[in-house]
């Protein structure tokens, strides 16, 4: 079934929209990222105009990631107030990318910048996660061994101390904020929520109890992307509602779906699927930056 | 889609044929279009205008020929070309931006332009995709331009002599333009040339718009005019679906 998209002036299958949609959707709720870093190249695949693809992508994120933070919150997995703190960084770094974001327009190399941003960060968390969940599974079992709470090291000297009780967690206010900003950064300019690279920043740098840190980054995902869609929407004009609630149709579906098949799951399970699978899209991204092109040219609409 | 056609061929018959051989007289060129307005709605996947008409002489082989040349509304378009880096890695170096690049071009004919008008008429007269006037800024190879071609012509956007104009018994012609799905919304300009031997003796412009209509409509004006309301209803939108997934989806 044709639906014509009245903000990316084109039309495409509705199913199509909709099992994409799905398919993000469901990862969106098993791993607790939006989902934006598969949905954004999937959408330019099928022929959305850039601006349009990064824009209602983000929209589509916000209805995904609420489908599943509610299914988090049911069960008391989200803390808010550290939430609240890792946004309040994320404001000031996505304010930045998108100044970073405009002059690498201006200069003609978005293509090549969010390819390279994309395999340097997905990459590096990939293998992380991937490397860390195979020591965490070979380990299990084992009696007598148990992992420290969480190490004492100098961030514990730093002032803003503030009690997450959910996380498990006593520590100042900064470096929560920090990791918001730079994740705010990246993202503005890779147009994604940034929930893949929120997890494990979460767990290893911070140290938070694992059982609400998939909440919790959606809760942080739901705030970027709304804040994204809204300055989108004013400054682009690029956000395409019906796109946006043709992906949430099967979305809502699969983050439901996810999130029930992430409860049966073990952690360290559930982040050796999502680094397996954050490796595998920067190598496919690393492959379209070194393969022969097979046209020379690219043509782009300016907006 | 069939009867459509014919049924329009015979009223124009009527109205040319019928109106007398004084008024043809008059005018040796007359055009019409199937239809003003094109309408998008949200479930348009494409769609077709008939650009028919008369002309005072027998139109074939050794009388009269006929160009109809269509155009769209324009938008700016830039063309970067891939370079490798180090041999291996390939990003955009350097760029070639056209600044009126019509979103929709379409020129067909009895025969093609280039043989029923000499060179430098056709040339002028930008009739084909080569002799189509580009402007450009920033890089200047020829290559940027034949790139530009190709891409707007894989798009089904720009097509050049795919239907020949069809003759019904030597006084009327009659052209289908396809207008795919994503043809760009606005004023179209179709131009109607009438040649005898080897020269434009008359031209009969004519206009039609394609217009979102409906929810379509309402939802690109909306976005345009109140962009603040319409990224809060996004927002809030997509909040909702969520939600309702979430309660439709809940299980106990």
């Amino acid at each position: 079934m044709q639906v014509y998209l009245p903000i990316a002036e084109m039309s495409v299958d509705a199913f199509l929209l909709i099992g994409i949609g799905f398919g993000v959707g469901w990862l969106s709720g098993l791993f607790g990222v939006g989902g934006g870093f598969l949905l954004t190249p999937l959408l330019l695949l099928i022929g959305i105009p850039a601006p349009v693809a990064v824009a209602s992508g983000a929209n589509q994120t916000i209805g995904a990631s609420v489908s599943g933070l509610i299914a988090q919150g049911r069960r008391g997995n989200v803390d808010y107030r550290m939430g609240l703190v890792l946004f309040s960084g994320g404001l000031v770094g996505s304010v930045l990318g998108v100044q970073l974001f405009a002059l690498l327009r201006r200069l003609g190399q978005v293509d090549l910048a969010v390819s390279f941003f994309y395999v340097v960060v997905l990459g590096t968390v990939g293998g992380l996660m991937v490397m860390e969940s195979v020591r965490a599974m070979r380990r299990r079992g084992r009696p007598g061994h148990r992992r420290k709470l969480h190490e004492h090291g100098w961030t514990h000297g730093l002032p803003f101390k503030v009690r997450f009780r959910k996380s498990r967690l006593y520590m100042s206010v900064i470096p929560p904020m920090l990791i918001g900003g730079a994740i705010g950064l990246l993202s503005a300019v890779m147009g994604v929520g940034g929930g893949f690279m929120l997890v494990p920043a979460m767990i290893y740098l911070l140290g938070m109890h694992t059982a609400v840190v998939i909440g919790t980054s959606l809760f942080q995902v739901v705030l970027v992307t709304a804040m994204v869609t809204l300055l989108s929407a004013i400054q682009l004009g690029t956000v395409d509602i019906l796109l946006t609630l043709l992906l949430l149709l099967g979305g809502v579906a699969g983050a439901q779906f996810g999130a029930a098949m992430g409860g049966k799951l073990r952690g360290e399970e559930t982040r050796a699927l999502l680094g397996l699978l954050v490796l595998l899209v920067a190598l496919g991204l690393l492959w379209g930056l070194v393969r022969p092109p097979t046209s020379l040219f690219s043509a782009q609409r300016e907006y | 889609m069939k009867a459509l056609p014919r049924c329009l061929l015979l009223v124009a018959w009527l109205l040319l044929g019928a109106g007398g051989p004084a008024r043809a007289q008059d005018q040796p060129l007359v055009a019409a279009l199937s239809q003003a307005q094109v309408e998008v709605t949200t479930g348009f996947s494409g769609a077709g205008l008939m650009v028919f008409g008369s002309t005072d002489q027998p139109i074939g082989p050794g009388g009269d020929e006929i160009i109809v040349l269509a155009r769209g509304p324009t938008r700016p378009i830039v063309i970067r070309r891939k370079v490798a880096v180090a041999g291996v890695l390939w990003v955009n170096g350097p760029a070639a931006r056209f600044a009126a690049v019509p979103g929709y071009y379409v020129i067909t004919g009895t025969r093609p332009a280039w043989q029923l008008l000499p060179e430098p008429e056709r040339q002028k007269n930008g009739l084909g995709l080569d002799a189509l006037p580009l402007e450009s800024t920033g890089a200047r190879a020829p290559a940027f331009r034949r790139a530009l071609l190709e891409q707007e012509t894989a798009s089904g956007l720009w097509v050049e002599d795919q239907t020949p104009v069809v003759i019904e018994g030597n006084r009327l012609f009659h052209v289908r333009l396809p207008l795919p799905a994503t043809v760009p919304t606005g004023v179209y300009k179709v131009e109607v040339l009438l040649v005898r031997s080897r020269r434009i003796v008359a031209r009969q412009p004519l206009t039609f718009r394609v217009d979102r209509v409906g929810t379509a409509d309402r939802i690109a004006s909306v976005a345009r005019d109140q962009p603040l309301v319409y990224g809060v209803i996004c927002v809030l939108g997509a909040c909702l679906a969520g939600w309702l997934g979430s309660v439709l989806f809940r299980r106990s």
